[in-house]
């Protein structure tokens, strides 16, 4: 994981945006294994970005201590969301949060003498300096900080509250786990990686605007990427991450226009084809080879 | 297809009338507005809703397909010179052979699996038909005028656009024939059969598959349809969709899902209520989140309802 | 009529019936074993609702396996499940209908069928336009016959008619079955087997997954294993 270090500024560049899907992608990914399913990660992730770019831009804030505040934020409002939504089946949720991305858009434009309106908001300077490889280390600190916190969800009590959640919801009821406030649990905690992982981001740009921070590509290319490598588990999001992630901005020079059709008929395959993804099919393989 | 009884049908109807009263009393235009919007939204939720209560799924690229029938319209109306509603018939038409295309390809194979598969699926499929969309005409917002579309009517002193309220009569045509298929016709009857219960309805001998490919096909080529009249009025690009998608849900979920009688109300209220924000001056770009307000509302109170049960 | 021979389903691994062959011919054919012996499994295979993965279905000559469901009702065999599986908005009348709109034989002589089944269940004609899913247990029950006997079908199979129904209902759903047999043929799987001793021509006993048992109503009442395990003698 240190090779990008002696490997040029484009490869470190490559890297870190490698990482940063696959923060988002893992952190996706635990919500599934609840049975709820989020296609705000956009949100989140431009929640966490905004809230990081005006602390840092009007309260002077230091750039590390608004990346937290970032993911703080994102925390609160998917504290909020998930306390009203996450009580009715999964589909209620999963289009709520698919019109998340878009309410917080018209939020920020909204409110131009706070946000910058339409236009967005430039801060003076990069984090670090603009130093790739720091950054670098940045998102590879973050990234190892989610992966233990997907395997502690996979290893603990929570892996046995959202399993039973998944499998069965009657029998997870008469165990006496309230799986409700696991899932609100499980919610803000994805939710706050997201954040972190857009305040990062914003700081990394020193920009956000609503365009641009509440890009789709941060809710496409995360699901594309667990689909992909297979989901419930830590390693499936982290293969896709590292297979998608490394073409993904080669797909965006080449098909400036149509990159994310890749994506899209990605997801749309997989479910019909390949549902339990490249890691369940390696692990099929292992399996039988046995 | 359940309806609301009786009682609680005038409950909601008795306020809202009063309160369409009050409002054009006050403000006019939010009504006439509102009342136009509250068709096209109604036009665009009952197919989606059509899905939703027999085949069970939610078909996340719902608006999508509307944008392609809008796109086919446009098509044809700069090709031929011609008069985009003209392709009403070939964009239904052809949305019904897509329906059935797509049905058979990838809905079919998740009937029956879990309810994450079939989101993701209609997920993918909206993202497939967005960017192909993109490809082909790319973002920019297309529009076609025609002449009719700009005619208004005088009632008094008041002077407002009429052409809008052929989206109330789309809603109103869309509904009737909706419930006429479902009630009195066999294969409608084996539709609704196959909603309430797929298993009962295959022990009695209705091939359920081709239901589900019909039913999907019809909400295809209505999408295409209502597409074609959205083009006369508004914009299109290929993004144009997923809000659409989303009303759609919030009016279906909050009719009750299955019930198409129900999306003609909620149409109403949410069509006023968001006509009557975006007609305001200091906050007419906060209208985009009524919607949004509506269906966090309706969970909370179906989240209610089911504790108390 | 009806014939299975050594089929083998299986959920998952679970091995669930084994080498079960059984016959139907025109006469009413008992089914009877403890929770979890099979029946619903078998009736499912023979329905197209589950799949065997060894022998055959043959129904008056033709094979069943790999037809579907739909299939299968409309060759002439009628299903009252276990779970009922009503149309519950739908009134008492749409939910006969049902039974009859959707097999072009039966189609014809709706009306006539209709009044055979009130003959029977009178309770359903004052029903007639009430949803199906606020209907009483036993009432229900009556429906779901009435509803598999509007497919005017050949051969009816009943999944445990009588659960969790009052005696006096029960009574009354077994003294309709001889009627009932005047029109076509009976496989009835049931728990409560004194009185379907009474209902039935011959039977089976099925024990886990297996037939432990076969012979014409008298024969089994007279069996100690059936005495001591079904009748509680
Ligand atoms: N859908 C299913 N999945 C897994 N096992 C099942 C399923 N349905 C039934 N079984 C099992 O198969 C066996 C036979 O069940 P069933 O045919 O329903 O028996 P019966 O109708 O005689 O009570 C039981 O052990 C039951 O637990
Ligand atoms: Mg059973």
């Amino acid at each position: 994981m240190a090779f990008p270090l002696y490997a040029g500024v484009y490869l470190q560049h490559t890297a870190t945006i490698i990482l940063t899907y696959l923060c988002l992608a893992l952190s996706w990914d635990m919500l599934v294994r609840t049975g709820q399913i989020s296609f705000g990660v956009a949100g989140f992730f431009g929640i966490g970005a905004y809230s990081a770019a005006l602390t840092a831009l009007n309260l002077k804030l230091d750039p590390l201590l608004s990346i937290a505040v970032g993911g703080l934020a994102a925390m609160a409002a998917a504290l909020v969301l998930g306390l009203t939504t996450l009580q009715l089946r999964g589909m209620y949720f999963a289009i709520t949060t698919l019109a998340l991305t878009e309410i917080f858009r018209v939020i920020v434009r909204n409110l131009p003498g706070l946000t910058g309106g339409p236009e967005g908001t430039v801060l003076p300077s990069a984090i670090f300096d603009g130093d790739p490889t720091k950054t670098y280390w940045l998102l590879l600190a973050i990234a190892l900080v989610t992966i233990a916190i997907s395997e502690a969800f996979q290893r603990t009590r929570v892996y046995f509250a959202i399993t039973s959640i998944r499998h069965d919801e009657m029998v997870a009821r008469s165990s006496g786990l309230d799986i409700f406030k696991y899932a609100v649990f499980v919610f803000a905690v994805t939710s706050a990686i997201q954040g972190i992982v857009g305040a990062s981001f914003a700081q990394q740009y020193a920009f956000v605007s609503p365009e641009g921070t509440f890009d789709i590509d941060f809710t496409l290319l995360p699901i594309a990427m667990c689909l992909l490598g297979g989901m419930h588990s830590t390693l499936g999001p982290i293969i896709g991450a590292l297979v998608l992630g490394s073409v993904a901005e080669y797909l965006k020079l080449q098909l400036p226009y149509g990159h994310l059709l890749v994506y899209g008929a990605v997801i749309t395959l997989v479910i019909l084809l390949m549902p339990q993804g490249v890691a369940g099919k390696m692990k099929e393989q292992f399996v039988r080879e046995q | 297809m359940s309806a609301l009884p009786r009682s609680r049908r005038y409950q909601i109807a008795v306020p809202l009338a009063l309160f369409i009263v009050v409002l054009a009393w006050w403000h006019p235009y939010a009504v006439i507005e509102g009342v136009q919007r509250a068709g096209l939204y109604a036009a665009i939720a009952l197919p989606m809703a059509l899905i939703l209560g027999i085949v069970g799924i939610v078909n996340l690229a719902h608006g999508d397909f509307l944008m392609l029938g809008a796109y086919l319209a446009y098509w044809f109306a700069v090709h031929t010179q011609g008069d985009p509603l003209v392709a009403i018939l070939p964009a239904a038409l052809g949305l019904f052979l897509l329906g059935a295309v797509v049905y058979r390809a990838t809905i079919k194979h998740v009937i029956g699996s879990s309810e994450l598969s079939q989101l993701l699926l209609t997920f993918g499929l909206a993202i497939v038909l967005q960017q192909t969309a993109t490809l082909l005409w790319t973002s920019q917002p297309v529009s076609i005028n025609t002449e009719y579309t700009s005619t208004s009517a005088t009632i008094g002193s008041l002077t407002f656009g009429t052409y809008g309220f052929v989206y109330v009569a789309a809603a109103v045509i869309e509904f009737a024939g909706l419930t006429f298929f479902l009630q009195r016709t066999r294969l409608g009857q084996a539709a609704s059969a196959s909603g309430q219960n797929p298993v009962g309805a295959r022990i009695v001998g209705i091939n359920v598959d081709r239901v589900y490919l019909i039913v999907f096909s019809i909400s295809l080529a209505l999408a295409g349809a209502v597409g074609v009249l959205f083009l006369t009025r508004h914009a299109v690009f290929p993004l144009v969709g997923g809000g659409l998608t989303f009303k759609s849900f919030c009016l279906a979920a909050m009719a009750g899902l299955g019930n198409l009688r129900g999306i003609l109300w909620c149409s109403l209220i949410l069509g006023l209520a968001e006509s009557l924000v975006s007609t305001s001056k200091e906050y007419a770009g906060w209208a985009d989140l009524i919607f949004f307000v509506a269906i966090v509302a309706v969970i909370l109170v179906q989240s209610h309802r089911r504790q108390v049960t | 009529m009806l014939a299975v021979r050594g089929i083998d389903n299986y959920y998952g691994k679970l091995h669930v019936l084994r080498a079960l062959t059984i016959e139907v011919g025109r006469e009413s054919v008992g089914l009877f074993g403890p929770n979890g012996a099979g029946k619903t499994t078998l009736i499912n295979a023979i329905m197209g609702l589950a799949r065997p993965a060894r022998g055959e279905i043959v129904f008056e000559g033709r094979s069943l396996l790999g037809l579907a469901p739909h299939q299968i009702a409309h060759l002439g065999i009628a299903l009252v499940p276990q779970e009922r599986e009503l149309f519950p908005l739908m009134a008492v009348k749409g939910n006969l209908e049902s039974g009859a709109a959707h097999i072009p034989a039966a189609r014809e002589k709706m009306k006539s069928t209709m009044e055979f089944v009130f003959e029977l269940f009178p309770i359903l004609k004052q029903r007639l336009g009430q949803p199906a899913g606020t209907l009483s247990g036993g009432e229900q029950r009556m429906l779901a016959i009435g509803r598999a006997l509007m497919a005017n079908p050949k051969l009816i199979i009943l999944d445990e008619p009588s659960l969790g129904l009052q005696p006096s209902v029960v009574t009354h759903l077994f003294g309709t079955l001889k009627e009932i047999k005047q029109k076509a043929s009976i496989l009835l799987a049931e728990q409560n087997v004194r009185q379907s001793l009474k209902a039935i021509d011959r039977g089976y006993v099925l024990e886990n997954g297996e037939i432990a048992l076969e012979g014409d109503a008298a024969s089994l009442a007279g069996n100690e294993h059936v005495k001591r395990s079904y009748l509680g003698l």
